[in-house]
């Protein structure tokens, strides 16, 4: 195997995780952007979506082997985790955010580091902390182009993600109530006294990023198993994708996400460093980018107004 | 409302952290209280759990059967979540607070190597079931009598590198292996060691791959490896990442055969990654002649535990729990020394495992077990030893 297949692997390789990270990074990043807030208890969300997924799936289809009705199953189940996961963001938001948006920004950082640990204490009490499989509903068999090899896995991880990214650009960019989340991010009381429903936006916000959250879990299932404390490492990584990119930037997310994914994979090897040290890379290069662009490759470099 | 909102919160998290902490109550004068230190929770709880499950086994079968000279014996199961940290504090809990006569545990290789400093300084009995790095027995007897308080119940990994390096090379006939291993003490001790006696044979290791507890992605390890064309390639590691290893293996075109060692040896395996387990060949604890000790432990546990099936660790546990008991009743009180000096001087002790004796430094007298996985079921090839430099089969 020459060196420029090998990249090309690890570039295919990273480019599947990248594009999964991207999916949840967008969610902390939405959320920062509209309220300068870190929603720590976002990486849970993307483990209860990934339990609901397993569940619905299994209630659907038992034991069966793939198939056209697996497949469909499969898109039943996520878009069933995405609802629920939209409306679990909007209560978490109303029950431990909102009360707390006029305290001192500590507080809800705390009730979100709060209620990343009730979900995940309560998954576990729940279901227990083994590791469950997620069957693919689809076969898996690997595909080669020379000696590069990609699984149908891959593809709809790729796909799916980006499906959601192009949705959610078009929602953003397009719409009456994207236009609504854009104006209330950039300042929101003079966005209310336009006339838009702050509250509503917020709640919409929330809805959208535990959707992607759910997505990115679901997907995430079948590399990474489903257990309760499957949110924590891959939330903390897309955090980072988010900050990389720009935090509050919504592209900045997608290409933060890609950027992570594929530095895991290919930052030791180009290195010779072993492999057990892929995230302390991953992590370095997180402090570069601060040390040389504090705002992230996408941020806005502005001055806090006096 | 927000300051009701905030201390409900607060509320959940007390409940959720004594909940996930359990709780081990002291016990009266009537009692010889024998602790246990095992990953309860968390992604390796499967074996903390199997283990603290068969030494409960033993002691309500013992209780069940009038104690040790009348007393009942209690076992205080403390959670360590597989992380020297949390062990060490379970061993201050049990050895200042519960007063514990002797420790069953640590299961995981970096707390057991943690907790035998302790215990060697303190002067507590340790019977580890499971932790197999050969310097878990290697720690100096800082006490001051000077005597050995650590055991276990598992043969040592120089022993299992070592029937692995000469079972690779002489039997299965590899020239070439590749490696790929968690960097903690047991994976790597175990990798290390094959690479060693594998080496030492004329082999080579043309690629050895390490990642961390933990990850979930080992493509770019596998992919240098797929490079590397080895004929085989040896994971000894637990099941969480053993499993994904070789699922992701499968995705990328990878068909040689897969070498482990006795962590494989959890049934778990085969519900994580049941469509990649075959033709995998595992060096493990070598299999007990059929006894009825065995097979009674194996109905018991299933009886008690709704089926489930108790893997090589948990059996060890059982014994261990046993020999603890035996050394009560010889030493007939609870000081530590007298348990301790009972222990070492257990001998020809008939358990699950079949016939059991101590070396004089802690560890077991053992050979070897092979395994072939034939689809999902662990086909049993033989027990081996190492006799002038040379694998032998013994049956």
């Amino acid at each position: 195997m020459s060196t420029l297949t090998l990249y090309m692997q690890y570039i295919v390789n990273g480019l599947t995780l990248g594009a999964i990270y991207s999916l949840i990074a967008l969610g902390y990043t939405m959320v920062y952007g509209i309220l300068k807030f870190i929603n720590f208890a976002h990486g849970d969300i993307l483990m209860v979506g990934a339990f609901i997924g397993l569940l619905v799936y299994t209630a659907l289809t038992g034991d069966a082997s793939p198939s056209a009705w697996t497949l469909t199953a499969f898109f039943i189940s996520m878009l069933v985790s995405m609802v629920a996961c939209a409306i679990l963001g909007m209560l978490i938001e109303r029950v431990a955010y909102k009360p707390l948006r006029n305290a001192n920004r500590l507080a809800p950082l705390l009730s979100a580091i709060g209620v990343s640990f009730i979900l995940s204490n309560g998954a576990a009490w729940i279901f227990g902390t083994q590791s469950r499989r997620f069957p693919y509903p689809f076969e898996n068999e690997p595909m080669h182009i020379g000696s590069i090899s990609i699984t149908p896995h891959q593809i709809v991880v790729i796909a799916v993600s980006v499906i959601m990214m192009v949705l959610l650009t078009f929602f953003v960019n397009k719409t009456r109530m994207g236009k609504a989340m854009r104006a209330t991010s950039l300042d929101q009381p003079t966005s209310q006294l336009m006339g838009i429903n702050v509250n509503r936006v917020i709640s919409l916000t929330f809805a959208i990023g535990s959707a992607l959250a759910a997505v990115g879990g679901i997907l995430a299932a079948f590399d990474f198993r489903v257990y309760p404390s499957m949110g924590t490492m891959t939330g903390l990584k897309a955090f980072v994708a988010a900050v990389i990119g720009g935090i509050g930037n919504i592209q900045g997310a997608m290409i933060g996400g890609v950027l992570l994914g594929i530095l895991e994979a290919v930052g030791a090897p180009l290195l010779h460093i072993p492999n057990g040290m892929k995230d302390t890379v991953a992590f370095a290069v997180l402090i570069i980018v601060l040390l040389v662009k504090p705002d992230g490759i996408l941020g806005k470099n502005e001055r806090e107004k006096i | 409302m927000r300051k009701a909102i905030a201390l409900l919160l607060v509320a959940f998290i007390c409940i959720a952290g004594a909940a996930a902490g359990g709780s081990g109550e002291s016990g009266s004068g009537d009692t010889y209280k024998i602790g246990f230190i095992g990953p309860l929770t968390g992604d390796n709880a499967n074996y903390g759990i199997r283990c603290s499950n068969a030494a409960k086994l033993a002691i309500s079968e013992i209780n069940a059967a009038g104690g040790i000279d009348g007393k009942q014996l209690e076992l205080i199961a403390e959670d360590s979540e597989g992380t020297v940290d949390k062990a060490l504090a379970a061993y201050e809990k049990l050895a200042y607070m519960d007063e514990v006569c002797a420790i069953i545990g640590p299961v995981f290789t970096s707390p057991a190597l943690a907790v035998a400093q302790r215990c060697q300084e303190d002067g507590i009995v340790m019977i580890s079931p499971s932790a197999t790095h050969k310097d878990v027995t290697a720690q100096p007897a800082t006490n001051p009598d000077g005597l050995n308080y650590v055991f276990r119940t598992v043969p040592s990994d120089a022993l299992q590198s070592d029937v692995a390096g000469h079972y690779f090379y002489e039997v299965l006939g590899y020239r070439k292996l590749a490696s790929l291993y968690a960097m903690n003490d047991y994976s790597q001790g175990l990798a290390l060691g094959m690479k060693e006696t594998f080496e030492s044979l004329g082999g080579e290791v043309v690629a050895e791959e390490t990642c961390m507890v933990g990850d979930k992605d080992f493509r770019t390890q596998l992919t240098q490896i797929k490079a590397a064309a080895p004929e085989a390639i040896y994971i000894p590691n637990y099941t969480v990442e053993d499993a994904q290893i070789l699922e992701q293996a499968a995705q990328l075109g990878i068909n040689v055969r897969f070498l482990s060692s006795d962590g494989f040896s959890d049934p778990e395996i085969y519900n994580l990654a049941p469509d990649f387990t075959d033709g995998v060949i595992y060096v493990g604890p070598a299999q007990a002649e059929a006894s009825t000790i065995l097979s009674d432990f194996q109905a018991a546990y299933a009886e008690m535990y709704n089926g489930d099936a108790p893997d090589s660790f948990a059996t060890n546990s059982y014994d261990a729990t046993y020999i603890i008991a035996g050394a009560l009743d010889r030493a007939g009180s609870a000081d530590t020394t007298a348990i301790r000096n009972e222990v070492a001087a257990t001998k020809d002790f008939q358990g699950a495992n079949g016939t059991m004796n101590f070396a004089p430094n802690g560890d077991l007298v053992a050979s070897q077990g092979v395994y072939e996985v034939d689809g999902t079921t662990p086909v049993y090839i033989g027990s081996f030893q190492i006799v002038d430099n040379h694998i032998v089969q013994v049956d």
